[in-house]
């Protein structure tokens, strides 16, 4: 892999010049920040919108506890947050084919696995320090305003949406390897992204497939005993590894 | 004198497009090569096969002794390249792209800044702290020649580099591609003429996906060419056509105003005779002048005898 070090450093150069730095992570934080405001306001706007108290109907709306931060949080990292991530992603490889800047800096002795290596490594750095700065946000928001039970079990979401978004920004490079184009490759990982939220409905593929990371985390937020998550980060991890193989086999293949 | 670059039968099919079509070449080191021929010959196919950007259908491409299939990264060491649009990362200044290439090429410490330096004066980029977003077509193009030339390459290779470019741009490039001479190989493909005739010592013409010429500058311009011989003459010009058009020697005889032109077969022939023609006509002599053929005349020779 030749020439993985200088195009690694030109990555993170990259993501720290350009609007790479602010948009999943500025979602992140943004989430981080909202939704444990949003779940303590929840009950109160319900209760204040439904107008059904004039009515003389009353409605029960327990109040908010620290669960429901962090449920919070999770469901919108899992929806907006993941695709960011899949748009953000899906341009890596496609992005430098069709602008042609491949094409120069591959004349030079630069294996293309180390290209596609280098990309997949700063997409995860990137969106490591992003959902742990997010986690921290969170933690500390719902502090605040809850309490600090529940750590570990938030620890556990936030561990298993970083392999599910490992998992898919290795998707989108593959894509986006093989399709050549942006939006194909946005196209291709949202389709499996949402193919993947439906295979969740079955349980042998939450027990043994990347897909049991989807509901994992709420699960086990909720305190539901026994989720399996063994299975589900080991193929995650390895079909992100896979999917990185597969992407600098694909581009290999082509030529600029 | 060694081959820097050696090409045999190569072939490039796109579906049912030839793109190249049994290409034969060879460039000696050393050369400044003009690689010549009308849009759409094959040219940057040829080129795209020699950096290992593409992979040819059939046939063998050597540099330096190296296959470009199967020792594509021995190769790209040792060549410097810069296609027809080149495309850099826009949040770079022309510095960092300089360093980024050279590290590419394991450059680095006191050697990197001396070259990074050298190259960033010979491009008339020094001190221009602008990011390459915000360069123009001729600057851009001038950090192109550089980046190509980073590794010190023992070859470069141009596609196009002047296509784009205003004349100040295209006056900018040549100089700089000219000053190479003697220092490392260069070839370049190109469509415009001037250019070859301008820095050029080897040339070959391209066309439909095959070399249908290779030789030096000086010999491809006369071998086996006509001369044009040119007789301005004060009034009467168009006497002096007919008479000329009905000369065994002459051939494809013009006028344009008081000026006609013809191919000749028989230069002495001509020489002779002209003057006498004219005495005839009583006609006033203005000037009569060999022209030699231009490389424009050659490739129209060449490439329309193919159209």
């Amino acid at each position: 892999m030749r020439g993985l070090g200088v195009l690694l450093g030109k990555e993170f150069m990259e993501i720290l010049r350009t609007w790479r730095l602010y948009v999943v992570p500025g979602i992140l934080i943004f989430f981080g920040i909202s939704s444990p405001i949003i779940a303590e306001l929840t009950p109160q706007l319900l209760s204040s919108m439904s107008g059904l108290a004039e009515q003389g109907v009353v409605i029960e709306i327990p109040p908010a506890t620290t669960a429901n931060a962090y449920l919070q949080f999770n469901q919108n990292a899992m929806q907006i947050a993941l695709i960011a991530v899949i748009i953000a992603t899906a341009g890596a490889i496609a992005g430098e084919r069709s602008s042609g800047t491949a094409q120069i800096v591959l004349a030079k002795p630069v294996s293309r696995t180390a290209m596609v290596v280098a990309k997949a490594l700063s997409n995860w750095g990137l969106i490591l320090v992003a959902i742990v700065v997010a986690a921290l946000l969170t933690a500390g928001v719902t502090a605040l305003i809850f309490d600090t039970d529940m750590l570990p079990e938030f620890a556990a979401l936030i561990g298993l949406w970083y392999v599910l978004a490992m998992f898919l920004v290795a998707l989108t490079l593959f894509f986006s390897a093989a399709l050549g184009s942006n939006a194909g490759a946005a196209g291709a990982g949202i389709a499996v992204y949402f193919m993947l939220t439906i295979g969740s409905l079955w349980k042998v593929a939450r027990e043994f497939t990347p897909v049991g990371l989807l509901g994992a985390g709420d699960r086990i937020v909720m305190g539901t005993a026994d989720v399996p998550v063994v299975w589900p980060v080991v193929t995650g991890v390895l079909g992100a590894l896979v999917f990185v193989g597969l992407a600098a086999f694909a581009f290999s293949r082509q030529e600029l | 004198m060694s081959t820097a670059i050696e090409i045999s039968g190569l072939t490039k099919l796109y579906k049912e497009t030839r793109a190249l079509d049994g290409v034969d070449l060879v460039v000696p080191e050393g050369s400044v090569f003009g690689f010549l021929g009308p849009n759409g010959a094959g040219k940057t196919t040829a080129l795209r096969i020699l950096t290992g950007m593409a992979r040819p259908t059939g046939g063998t491409a050597m540099v330096f002794g190296h296959d470009v299939v199967h020792a594509a990264n021995d190769v790209r060491a040792l060549i410097g390249f810069l296609p027809d649009v080149p495309a850099y990362y826009p949040w770079m200044t022309a510095e960092e792209y300089l360093r980024f290439a050279g590290k590419l090429f394991g450059i680095t410490g006191a050697q990197l800044d001396e070259r990074v330096v050298s190259l960033l004066n010979m491009a008339g980029l020094a001190g221009v702290t602008q990011r390459v977003g915000g360069f123009s077509r001729g600057m851009k193009q001038r950090l192109g020649v550089a980046q190509a030339l980073i590794n010190a390459p023992r070859l470069l290779m141009l596609d196009e580099p002047t296509s784009a470019l205003d004349p100040m741009g295209r006056k900018d490039v040549l100089d700089m591609i000219a000053a190479l001479r003697g220092k490392t190989t260069v070839f370049f493909s190109t469509h415009i003429l001037t250019d070859v005739e301008r820095v050029c010592d080897t040339v070959a013409i391209l066309d439909h996906g095959r070399v249908v010429r290779q030789a030096a500058m000086s010999e491809i311009k006369s071998e086996g060419h006509a001369t044009r011989l040119l007789v301005e003459v004060e009034e009467g010009a168009e006497r002096l056509e007919h008479a000329l058009a009905g000369q065994a020697w002459a051939r494809e005889c013009v006028r344009d105003g008081q000026v006609v032109r013809c191919v000749i077969e028989d230069v002495a022939a001509a020489r002779r005779i002209v003057p006498a023609l004219i005495s005839q006509l009583d006609l006033g002599l203005v000037r009569m002048m060999d022209e030699e053929p231009t490389l424009e005349d050659v490739f129209v020779e060449l490439v329309g005898r193919r159209a």
